[in-house]
């Protein structure tokens, strides 16, 4: 019945993600799986004292937390999580598991069993878990080995803080410092009274972002079963090779025993990274001893992984002419009850927050806390849209106090080519005052600027990373490039086409890309960070050299080192950087605050465009994604429970929201191919936060809803002091 | 219980609980993946299909409530059909979770005439959301499907 249903492959040029000929991970049935579904925890901190199962048919299997004791702590950058969890550390940590012949049994199941808990005391802020009186989420900290963890992790014992990152640029180090800057310090601290020193005018302000869903509208949906004891996942993932990692070291196998297939994703903007539903399905197929399949609801998607809120307090001074001088950063970023990637989050967070500026000196301080909220891991943006909110309203602010047009303030202080960033690498293949000018002219920004709002960033790419393709050249004359590349909808499979054929002077017909496959293609660090386009170019053309000289298979393997001391933020950020300008147009209503985005343009620097609807399509979709952010979009916690876990009361952004996009790719022919994936996602709330404020406001909290807008209006208006 | 349904111009029969779901009839009875519950609640339209040419969300239609009727997925419009050749040539795309839902509703738009410009587009297009946010493109798409 199946496939007869489906359109037969006629003379149509139909897209097969037009026509529903795209399998993904949910589609995918394996013939006998049996179904499995979670039982959550109601209260957000706590133990569990009981479970009744009583109600529960006898041929559904019921795995609880004593079940699976003997399994070992997973998570890519710290090993705190559990199989399931004893001691829930959110609401809607799993607890039990069923596993069911049907959907409806499982769900009857996992509906009549009954947790009772033991209660305790949870926290929620991000800045009120770095408190010494705040309840412990983790007792200890304990940093994974695996591939995911590519830094030195400096945990906080005895404190909430699972990482702490921090820059200090030369004549900043030395002093004695408290590891935990549990107070936003004044100015006259000795350590930084010295940064500031030559400043004649200081700025500061307390900037705020909320927890986020990615909301993939494909949910997570895996299926895992044994084979001859080797275990087999399909899964919707960005990170193949890091699952295999985790789920290899959680079962006691050699890597080559897991096999993880990750078929097209109905997106996933960093939902569907490291180990999520993964874990607790392969356990169930193992204790069934059958296929399972594992495919979230709704709700349960809002909480499996989230955006870190964060907290963000900065300091920046000038020279009266506009020459930035220092700038000093404490950020708490939420992870939630488990770390995931969150120190890599808090570490990006910290240089991001910093700027495409140049100054004498610079202090960050980017803490990763746990709280009992659900986990937060990557999203679109990993960390750097947190900061760049805090640092691009603040130069706004700083440009009001020193009467100097913002773009102009800007333009002053803009990294160039051999400046050197705040880790100590030299910038190069710099574009953003190119950038700037041209957002600044997008919203003719010099016939006046009531209303008016720019904002650039910088953000890095994965570093270090390392790329393996490889080029088999089939009988029939055609080649197959396989690569862990993901699809999750950016265009790998036509991005890797189109660079393969290109670097084998063949027609892209001749080219064949499977899914990824972790049994058949080569390692892969991830496909996040908009880092696989750039990255891949390179590995395929290496690839290609290799198959001309050995004749059938060629590999290719490209290696980025790097990376950035924990203690001092020096080394290597990024091999090459994703810069981005954004410029805005608004009116505000004074009577209901709310904001009317007349204009909203991002430009975004993209080296050589490979596929160009792919890469417009990613610039207009970080800007609407991010237009979500800066009006919108927020989960709502009241007392660790989220209130509005459905797209009723989370809004995303439709057609209408997206009449008043233009963007431009700024393309340099020859050069290199530069990700898209994000690069328009952190400079647009704080260009629309710009132009709000423009208007007499002062927004300092995402996202800017009508109420925060008006509770923000200056009296009078904002004028020059 | 058993329900005979027209299904892109066949008549098929499936055998399923009265409150059944019929987003789910057409994934799990007939393979017709095409259709995609999201939100389950009438919202985001992944789930659209047409009923008697008219779109609906199928997450929120009990299946036997169709009997009778023409249900038309995506993979019942005909090969030449102008709104999947423009959603294809234009690359009105990401991932395409959302695309068949966008496409049956663009087809009712443009047929009972309310594709006439962006503006109608986008309004028509309120209860469709992409997540991976490819709406210039589908407005781009609908509007020349559409001449
Ligand atoms: S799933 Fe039916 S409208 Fe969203
Ligand atoms: S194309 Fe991905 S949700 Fe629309």
């Amino acid at each position: 019945m199946t496939a007869d249903m489906r359109r037969s492959p006629g003379p149509s040029p139909a897209d097969p993600r037009v026509v529903g000929g795209l399998d993904y991970s949910i589609d995918h049935h394996v013939p006998g799986a049996w179904h499995l579904r979670l039982v959550r925890s109601d209260v957000a901190a706590g133990r569990v004292v009981d479970i009744d199962t009583t109600g529960v048919e006898s041929d559904v299997t019921i795995i609880t937390p004593a079940d699976v004791a003997a399994y070992g702590t997973f998570g890519c950058q710290i090993a705190d999580q559990r199989v399931l969890a004893a001691e829930p550390k959110f609401a809607g940590d799993p607890v039990v598991a069923v596993v069911a012949p049907t959907p409806e049994a499982a769900r009857e199941a996992a509906a009549s069993i009954q947790l009772d808990y033991d209660e305790a005391h949870g926290v929620f802020n991000e800045f009120e878990a770095a408190t010494a009186s705040a309840p412990l989420v983790h007792t200890s900290h304990a940093s994974a080995s695996g591939d995911a963890a590519y830094f030195a992790m400096r945990p906080l014992d005895g404190t909430n803080v699972c990482h702490r990152f921090r820059i200090r640029t030369p004549e900043l180090r030395g002093y004695d410092e408290p590891e935990l800057i549990r107070e936003l310090p004044p100015l006259d601290d000795a350590t930084m009274s010295d940064a500031f020193a030559g400043s004649d005018i200081v700025v500061e302000e307390t900037f705020r972002t909320p927890a986020a869903a990615h909301v993939p509208m494909e949910p997570h949906a895996t299926t895992a079963q044994w084979v001859d004891g080797r275990l087999e996942v399909i899964t919707g993932t960005q990170t193949p090779f890091n699952l295999r990692q985790d789920l290899a070291a959680l079962f006691g196998l050699d890597p080559a025993d897991v096999r993880v297939v990750a078929p097209a994703m109905g997106g996933s903007f960093g939902a569907k990274t490291f180990m999520r539903t993964e874990a607790i399905t392969a356990v169930a197929a193992a204790f069934t001893g059958k296929p399972v399949r594992c495919v979230l609801d709704r709700d349960e998607v809002f909480s499996e992984v989230t955006r870190h809120a964060s907290t963000v307090w900065m300091r920046m001074g000038a020279t009266r002419e506009g020459r930035f001088v220092a700038k000093q950063m404490v950020a708490y970023v939420n992870t939630g009850a488990y770390a995931d990637c969150g120190p890599g989050v808090a570490q990006k967070l910290g240089y991001a927050g910093v700027g495409p500026y140049r100054f004498d000196h610079v202090a960050v301080d980017s803490y990763c806390t746990y709280t009992n909220l659900p986990p937060a891991g990557a999203f679109r943006g990993y960390g750097a849209m947190q900061s760049a909110w805090a640092s691009e309203r603040l130069v706004d602010m700083l440009a009001g106090e020193l009467h100097i047009d913002p773009v102009e303030l800007r333009r002053m202080n803009l990294l160039r080519d051999g400046d050197a960033f705040c880790t100590g690498e030299i910038m190069h293949d710099t574009h953003f005052e190119e950038l700037l000018d041209d957002a600044a002219k997008a919203v003719a920004w010099n016939d006046g600027r009531d209303g008016k709002g720019v904002a650039i960033i910088l953000k890095g790419m994965q570093t270090p990373s390392r790329a393996e393709v490889a080029i088999h050249a089939l009988p029939d004359g055609r080649f197959e490039v396989r690569s862990a590349t993901a699809d999750m909808g950016q265009g790998a499979p036509e991005a890797l086409t189109r660079m393969a054929a290109d670097v084998l002077g063949v027609p892209p017909e001749h080219i064949v890309v499977p899914p990824p496959d972790t049994d058949l293609a080569p390692y892969d660090t991830r496909t996040t960070s908009s880092r696989s386009t750039h990255m891949m170019s390179r590995a395929l053309a290496a690839a290609a050299d290799d198959l001309r000289a050995n004749g059938t298979v060629g590999h290719g393997r490209i290696v980025n080192d790097g990376g950035l001391d924990p203690d001092t933020g020096t080394g290597v950020a990024s091999s090459h950087w994703h810069q981005g300008a954004a410029a805005a147009h608004v009116d505000v209503d004074d009577e209901t605050g709310i904001i009317d985005v007349r204009s909203l343009y991002a430009t975004s620097y993209a080296g050589r465009v490979v596929h160009r609807a792919a890469a417009e399509l990613q610039n207009e979709g970080s800007m609407i994604m991010s237009l979500g952010t800066a009006l919108f979009e927020e989960l709502t916690y009241v007392d660790g429970q989220l209130v509005n876990p459905n797209l009723s009361e989370y809004n995303i952004a439709s057609a209408l929201d997206g009449a008043t996009i233009h963007h431009r790719l700024l393309e340099t022919p020859g050069a290199e191919v530069h990700g898209l994936g994000e690069t328009a996602v952190p400079p647009v709330p704080p260009a629309l936060g710009n132009a709000v404020a423009s208007l007499g406001y002062h927004p300092c909290r995402l996202p800017m809803t009508p109420e925060r807008v008006l509770a923000s209006r200056v009296h009078p208006r904002q004028e020059a002091p | 219980m058993k329900i005979t349904l027209s299904v892109n111009d066949r008549s098929v029969d499936v055998d399923v609980a009265p409150s059944t779901m019929l987003v789910d009839v057409l994934r799990d009875e007939l393979g017709i993946t095409s259709a995609r519950a999201t939100c389950g609640v009438g919202l985001c339209g992944t789930c659209t299909v047409l009923l008697d040419g008219r779109p609906v969300s199928s997450c929120l239609l009990m299946a036997p409530l169709a009997i009778g009727k023409r249900i038309t997925t995506v993979e019942g419009l005909p090969d030449d059909d102008a709104v999947v050749r423009c959603f294809s040539e234009r690359h009105a795309f990401q991932c395409g979770f959302c695309i068949p839902g966008m496409v049956l509703t663009a087809r009712d738009m443009i047929d009972t005439g309310r594709a006439n410009t962006p503006e109608e587009i986008r309004e028509g297009l309120g209860g469709n959301l992409c997540r991976c946010g490819c709406y210039v493109k589908i407005v781009d798409a609908i509007e020349e499907a559409a001449r």
